[in-house]
């Protein structure tokens, strides 16, 4: 009996005994298998580019992920790379079938078309609320092919040019150069005075802003790689006098480091107080704001210049994410990117108007913003940015961003045929026929 | 014992090599999805195209002279070596420093040095009113100098490890031989091309063939310097692959590319190996 007894284990005793063992269990492979313990969460992980401005990056990294991981109960992991090591990172995950879940490119991102999801469900899913994305998104990111979003853009950068009023002044233009043609001959003029005698940069490499100065020139004189179904254009009478204008702009106005340039050297150039123009983002003034105020007052912004046929430049850089068909967190993916949108105007705020909208009802008040900024000297220094659509454009203008466009902008095809006219490498006819010969190689492939 | 030579091998030297040549008769691109087999046509597509022809040339341009100023470098550099003086190690290890340094890191110091804004040579230049500020050379920007840079460059990084190998194959040389030839009257050069160069041979060859495989091979220096650029006359093989397999997504095209001189290096890799043996029997 008191054998029996002293088994006996009381109800109370029972729920004890066996609770701290579960609590303690619990507590136990909460403290070994930590992973376990938050098994619930997810993972969310982000790779882009690191930004131009660094404010941009810190709120990214350490306020948005952070609050929209806390409200979504996910581990979100930003890496950053550098600009040029994009593609090269992008082809090695597509190969391994494993990375992130969200992809940021700098440039539409048509060949992988085939890797990524069709994005149109996150484009409804913000249309909803804030409106149709402009054209230079939709043009970006879309295959009218085969229907479908290979990407989502939520933002672009424009392209003006920036050029030094000291300079411009003295040669009777106050405001900069409104058109291509007085680019040359303003240009010429500060660069003949041997009081001044400063270059214009715009760049004759194989690098991003003469890609996108390139173009500017070629459409603003009505020429085109491709028409708007996608065929090869290049070949016109437009673009062989794009071909000899700037042959000339570069003879008269440019020396031979404009050869030798990558996307950085038009604002070491400017900010140096070496050259009196340059086309590029606003990392130019940005720049000058922050490390050299008086150069700051000098250099202004003008739209993209006008050409015999009309005003255009390609954005400098376009935003697109995509999310991998291997994505392990696709569903995370696209709402992360519906919320990005949703906050947009704290983005476009923390890049220091660098990122702008590409679904503008996000950012009401932008021409407001632009007219009155406090680091600009004078403060509306970024009110011609206000319009900026009117004259910015996609690459592949005026038909869609495709891979085999993407593939002559990564090959410097256009910069190339310029810079040969340009150093007589090539009569500007035989340049223009070299480029058309090899554009048309390269659609042959993405057929 | 081979066993994780072997695997290290075959990981990061087979696989590639054999993917590359499967792709390179493929119409692969970076998002394909699908694999379809097109035979030779890739290759007999990149003859047509007048970047590649010039990327070729300039592959050879490039290797070629940069292994004969390699060559010319590191033989003096050896013979200056060879004899015991203060602070001969530390002069060694001074010239070792090239190739110790990671490629990357000495490029990218040589492209602010070869800048065309803040180059210190311009800046030199300048200062001694020996050229116009805003007309200066522009290393990287003119086809010649680019070209010319590009190969000092290379150079630069590629002599310390030929002057190491033909040190090595200096010190081999019994001292009685060069006495000898001192005593019969011999002087300096008659002593360097009669004896020393012919003895040094085998080892030269090494250090030639070694050298000119790897310059073929390697792209870092131009890209980082010029990025094939200005218009193509700095492009070489490999970049020209990198260019259009992986930045314009064409892999395919790519991978043709950079196999399309594994013949070639196949030859120079074989006649390396047999150099190698007769100097390790000699």
């Amino acid at each position: 009996m008191s054998d029996q007894s002293g088994r006996k284990i009381s109800r109370r005793k029972f729920v004890k005994v066996t609770g701290t063992a579960v609590a303690a269990a619990g507590l136990t492979s909460a403290f070994l298998f930590p992973e376990k313990a938050l098994a619930q969460q997810k993972t969310l992980k982000i790779v882009q580019w690191s930004h131009f401005v660094p404010g941009y990056d810190k709120w990214f990294d350490g306020v948005f992920t952070k609050e929209w991981g806390a409200k979504h109960n996910t581990n979100v992991i930003v890496d950053h790379i550098a600009i040029g090591e994009i593609n090269a990172r992008a082809a090695a995950e597509v190969s391994a079938k494993k990375g992130h879940d969200l992809f940021m490119f700098l440039s539409p991102p048509a060949a992988y078309e085939h890797q990524v999801l069709d994005h149109r469900d996150v484009y409804e899913e913000v249309k909803t609320k804030h409106g149709s994305p402009i054209d230079l998104a939709v043009k970006s990111t879309y295959n009218p092919k085969t229907k479908k979003f290979f990407a989502f853009s939520d933002s672009y950068v424009p392209d003006p040019g920036n050029y030094r009023q000291d300079l411009w002044s003295q040669v009777g233009y106050p405001h900069g150069p409104d058109t291509w043609e007085q680019l040359l001959d303003g240009g010429r003029k500060i660069r003949k005075d041997p009081k001044l005698g400063n270059p214009v940069g715009i760049g004759l490499s194989q690098e991003l802003d003469t890609n996108m100065a390139m173009r500017a020139l070629l459409w603003s004189f009505g020429g085109s790689v491709q028409d708007a179904n996608g065929n090869v254009a290049l070949n016109s009478k437009h673009t062989l006098d794009a071909v000899k204008f700037m042959r000339e702009l570069y003879r008269e106005t440019e020396t031979p480091e404009v050869f030798s340039w990558d996307p950085s050297s038009n604002n070491r150039g400017i900010l140096a107080g070496k050259l009196s123009y340059v086309a590029n983002a606003i990392s130019v003034t940005r720049s000058a704001e922050k490390d050299n105020p008086e150069m700051s007052k000098q250099i202004q912004l003008r739209p993209a210049l006008k050409g015999p046929v009309r005003r255009i430049a390609s954005e400098h850089v376009m935003d697109c994410y995509v999310i991998w068909d291997f994505a392990e967190n696709k569903e995370g993916a696209k709402q992360f990117l519906v919320d990005l949108i949703n906050d947009f105007e704290t983005a476009f705020k923390a890049s220091e108007f660098y990122n702008f909208p590409c679904f503008p009802p996000t950012v009401p008040n932008i021409k407001t913003l632009l007219g009155s900024d406090p680091k600009a000297v004078p403060s509306d220094k970024y009110a011609i940015l206000g319009d900026v659509l009117s004259w910015a454009t996609n690459i592949g203008y005026p038909g869609y961003a495709t891979a085999a466009i993407d593939e002559v902008f990564n090959t410097f095809v256009i910069p190339t045929m310029f810079a040969k006219a340009a150093r007589d490498e090539m009569t500007p006819e035989a340049a223009v026929k070299a480029a058309d010969q090899e554009c048309r190689r390269i659609f042959g492939k993405w057929k | 014992m081979f066993m994780p030579a072997i695997l290290y091998i075959v990981a990061l030297v087979g696989v590639p090599f054999v993917m590359a040549f499967v792709y390179s008769v493929s119409d692969a691109k970076v998002g394909s999805v699908h694999y379809h087999f097109v035979g030779l046509k890739n290759f007999i597509d990149i003859l047509h195209n007048p970047t590649f022809i010039r990327s070729l040339e300039n592959s050879f341009l490039f290797t070629i002279s940069s292994q004969i100023l390699v060559l010319i470098g590191s033989t003096i550099l050896a013979l200056a070596l060879r004899d015991a003086f203060p602070g001969r190690r530390f002069l060694r290890f001074l010239i070792l420093l090239p190739w110790v340094a990671p490629v990357s890191i000495g490029s990218l110091g040589w492209k602010w040095i070869l800048d065309s804004l803040y180059s210190v040579i311009t800046w030199v230049l300048v200062r001694m009113h020996l050229v116009n500020q805003f007309d200066a050379p522009m290393w990287l920007g003119e086809p010649k100098l680019a070209m010319m840079s590009v190969i000092l460059v290379h150079t630069w990084h590629m002599m310390p490890f030929a002057t190491v190998i033909l040190l090595a194959g200096l010190t081999a040389i019994p001292s009685e031989i060069p006495e000898a030839a001192a005593v019969d009257g011999a002087g300096f050069f008659r002593t360097l091309f009669q004896i020393t160069i012919p003895m040094m041979l085998p080892i030269i060859n090494v250090a030639v063939l070694f050298g000119a495989i790897f310059t073929f091979t390697d792209m870092t220096v131009i890209y980082i310097l010029t990025r094939g650029g200005p218009y193509d006359t700095t492009q070489v093989i490999p970049s020209e692959a990198f260019f259009t397999g992986i930045l314009g997504s064409d892999l395919a095209e790519g991978a043709a590319i950079s196999i399309f001189l594994v013949p070639v290096l196949v030859i120079a890799a074989y006649l390396a190996l047999r150099s190698a043996h007769r100097a390790e029997v000699t």
